[in-house]
């Protein structure tokens, strides 16, 4: 086990297996560095949200080595410096808004002196100052969404974990949430979200991992995932030139109105240089000349793909037995 | 301790949020008006703030008979019959989705996820959501003990042993609601649940109360064919030994052959009620006791008098003219049965009614415990 300090989440071998056999976790190794914005991925079923509860000792692994801010996972008083929004989460509705931050943060062991003034606070920063004083029961979706984020804060925590904290906000909201992770990754907090909206995290993540039926199929910042993908594509007028078929390193591909796509998979910009000056002195019409990269669907899609079939893996996890 | 007054505070705004609770507060208020409206002067007993009038000298304000009566209604119908059955229904209802409610998903990661141990979690959480039937409590023996002094001038303090005692004895029904609440996560299963068992409780206790006076009733006759048998004896051993007496022995001597014969007849029967009193006797001994636990309240506020309140209804109380002492001409082999049940009641232990039920109480919550702590959610 490594227990480097610059991890604020460091997990080995990682296992889940719930009653009727279903493997949840299959062996998961995650690290997530302090400071930084860590994106979740994976199809629905592939253990997420399973992980995440092990983290925050909601659910119990089966097998589970590793750290969190420095102490062993399932460190009780280590959880006092996190902040934890679940999925579906659900507040007492006959609080308010200010009880329900006041509630969470004693439990998290905030001193009565400190829990008004930073519930004032927090709810100044979701933009929930009017409705601090009504009850649950009267709100929407998104302010839920908004409290339960003020309520992960309360403990002035140095991790963040987030369960799919857009989840039935709107697009301001939306935005507003990712104005406050940056912020959040500005004072030095490090921020763990699970989400399905690849766009949200392609916004604002630093690294990413992507759960696929219980295993990390892949992990690392996006710019290391995607960089095999990256490549340059020249478009064209007219057919493809001769010579591309003898070049090992171009592909062309007919486009629409009689153009052509050259693709140079990679990323160096003096490389193509010649290729662009062949195509000048044959007197080619280059209509655009793009760098190009996966986005993280693409990423995404290629994780979650099975490539003996080609098609996505079926959703849920792995049964005991099952593919490894 | 800033967690158990966050839990505290947040059980006092979930009570708050119940409407059963202002309910039951509000009929709670209801019936302790009507006991205040009983009133006594030197002419006797009033009613309904003086609408009904019972003009009896027994039933003054200065008499011992008055004294019992107000205290017994308190201790039979206000506390045995309102706290200890309707009330707690009503409590045991509007509880029941505390702990359902607590382990929902979504509800309980909110909570594990902070930095407390979950057994220090369950515990908290049982122990504040008993201050559901605290609260009502309080504040009905509140209002019990200034009608006690402004009617009777009776101060009576121990009118607050009554928060206790009813705390515990719900906290025995609690337990089961709880233990089948964590296990199902299901509140309707819960209540279910625990109504079948409390009664059962009250089967078991009803079908003991039922054979023990039997049983007693049984044992008094034996006791008089025991005298009869002695007194016989007795005039046989006075009797000459000579043929003049022979008839009159001969008489004795079959008289105490009968007695003897429906002495043995009694026995037999009180063996064969004995076959399923015993295993009726082992089963409340491990069961929570919730009617003798009700019933400390009565032991520790009756008055030093054999009369109750069965005596002053019925209109069998009479004073004794050489002692100036209030007695009850009631002889029967029923009342001297109660007599002895009270008696026997009165030895048994405070260990045995209720340490043994908190055992029973402390079993359940830990396999409760057990299922909460070990649990993914």
């Amino acid at each position: 086990m490594t227990n480097n300090g610059s991890y604020a989440i460091d997990l080995h071998r990682v296992e889940k297996t719930y009653r009727g056999k279903v493997r949840a976790l299959r062996g998961i190794e995650m690290q997530v560095h302090r400071g930084e914005i860590f994106g979740l991925l994976g199809p629905n079923g592939a253990g997420k949200s399973t992980l995440v509860k092990i983290m925050m000792t909601v659910v119990r692994a089966n097998r589970a080595t590793g750290t969190i801010l420095g102490r062993p996972i399932g460190h009780k008083p280590t959880l006092g410096r996190v902040g934890y929004l679940p999925e579906h989460h659900r507040m007492p509705p006959y609080l308010t808004g200010h009880q329900v931050l006041d509630f969470y943060a004693a439990l998290a062991g905030v001193p009565r002196s400190e829990r008004r003034p930073r519930a004032r606070r927090l709810l100044g920063l979701v933009g929930m100052e009017e409705w601090a004083d009504k009850k649950l029961g009267s709100y929407s979706k998104g302010m839920l969404q908004r409290l339960g984020l003020a309520q992960t804060l309360m403990n002035d925590p140095d991790l963040v974990v987030l369960d799919e904290p857009t989840d039935g906000v709107d697009p301001v909201g939306r935005r507003d949430i990712r104005d406050v992770l940056l912020e959040l990754r500005g004072e030095g907090k490090t921020v763990f979200l699970n989400s399905h909206l690849l766009s949200e995290l392609e916004m604002v993540c630093d690294r990413v991992a992507i759960l696929v039926q219980g295993v990390v199929a892949q992990q690392g910042t996006m710019h290391e995932l995607t960089a095999e993908s990256e490549r340059y594509e020249v478009a064209i007028a007219g057919a493809p030139p001769a010579w591309v078929a003898g070049d090992e390193k171009l592909r062309a591909d007919a486009g629409p109105n009689d153009t052509t796509t050259l693709i140079a998979p990679r990323s160096d910009a003096e490389a193509l240089q010649p290729v662009l000056d062949r195509l000048r002195r044959e007197s080619r019409t280059i209509l655009s000349v793009k760098p190009v990269r996966e986005t993280l669907e693409d990423l995404f899609m290629r994780a979650v793909t099975d490539p003996e079939t080609g098609r996505p893996h079926a959703p849920g996890a792995a049964r005991n037995g099952g593919s490894s | 301790m800033r967690v158990f007054g966050a839990m505290l505070v947040d059980a006092y705004r979930e009570l708050n949020s119940k409407r059963l609770f202002w309910v039951i507060l509000g009929l709670s208020a209801f019936v302790t008006i009507v006991y205040g409206s009983i009133g006594f002067d030197d002419d006797g007993m009033s009613m309904f703030f003086g609408l009904v009038n019972i003009d009896n000298p027994m039933l003054s304000r200065d008499s011992l008979i008055s004294s019992v009566l107000y205290r017994s209604i308190f201790t039979t119908f206000m506390i045995g019959l309102w706290l200890a059955w309707v009330a707690t229904i009503l409590a045991l209802i509007s509880t029941a989705t505390i702990f359902p409610d607590f382990i929902a998903g979504g509800s309980i990661d909110m909570v594990l996820s902070k930095p407390v141990r979950r057994p220090t979690l369950f515990a908290m959480k049982y122990v504040v959501s008993l201050l559901f039937v605290l609260l009502q409590v309080t504040i009905f023996c509140l209002g019990v003990f200034l009608c006690m002094g402004l009617r009777l001038g009776d101060w009576e303090w121990k009118v607050f042993a009554a928060i206790p005692i009813v705390t515990v004895f719900f906290s025995y029904l609690y337990s089961i609601s709880v233990l089948v609440g964590v296990w199902t996560r299901s509140a309707l299963t819960a209540l279910l649940v625990t109504m079948l068992v409390w009664f059962s409780l009250f089967s078991v206790n009803m079908a003991e109360g039922v054979l023990y006076q039997e049983r007693t009733k049984l044992v008094i006759r034996t006791e008089e064919s025991d005298r009869l048998l002695d007194s016989l004896d007795q005039r046989l051993e006075a009797l000459p030994n000579n043929d003049a007496a022979a008839p009159v022995r001969a008489r004795v001597e079959a008289e105490q052959e009968t007695a003897l014969a429906q002495r043995t007849s009694v026995q037999d029967t009180i063996d064969q009620l004995d076959d399923w009193y015993r295993p009726i006797k082992w089963m409340q001994a491990v069961m929570p006791k919730t009617g003798e636990t009700i019933g400390l309240l009565d032991r520790w506020l009756a008055r030093d008098t054999d009369v109750n309140l069965m005596d002053i209804m019925a209109g069998t109380v009479e004073i004794d003219a050489s002692t100036g002492d209030f007695e009850t001409r009631d002889t029967s082999a029923d009342r001297e049965s109660l007599r002895r049940r009270l008696e026997e009641d009165a030895e048994k232990s405070l260990w045995y009614i209720v340490g043994t039920s908190l055992v029973f109480e402390a079993v359940l919550l830990l396999a409760a415990g057990l299922i909460f702590v070990r649990r993914d959610y």
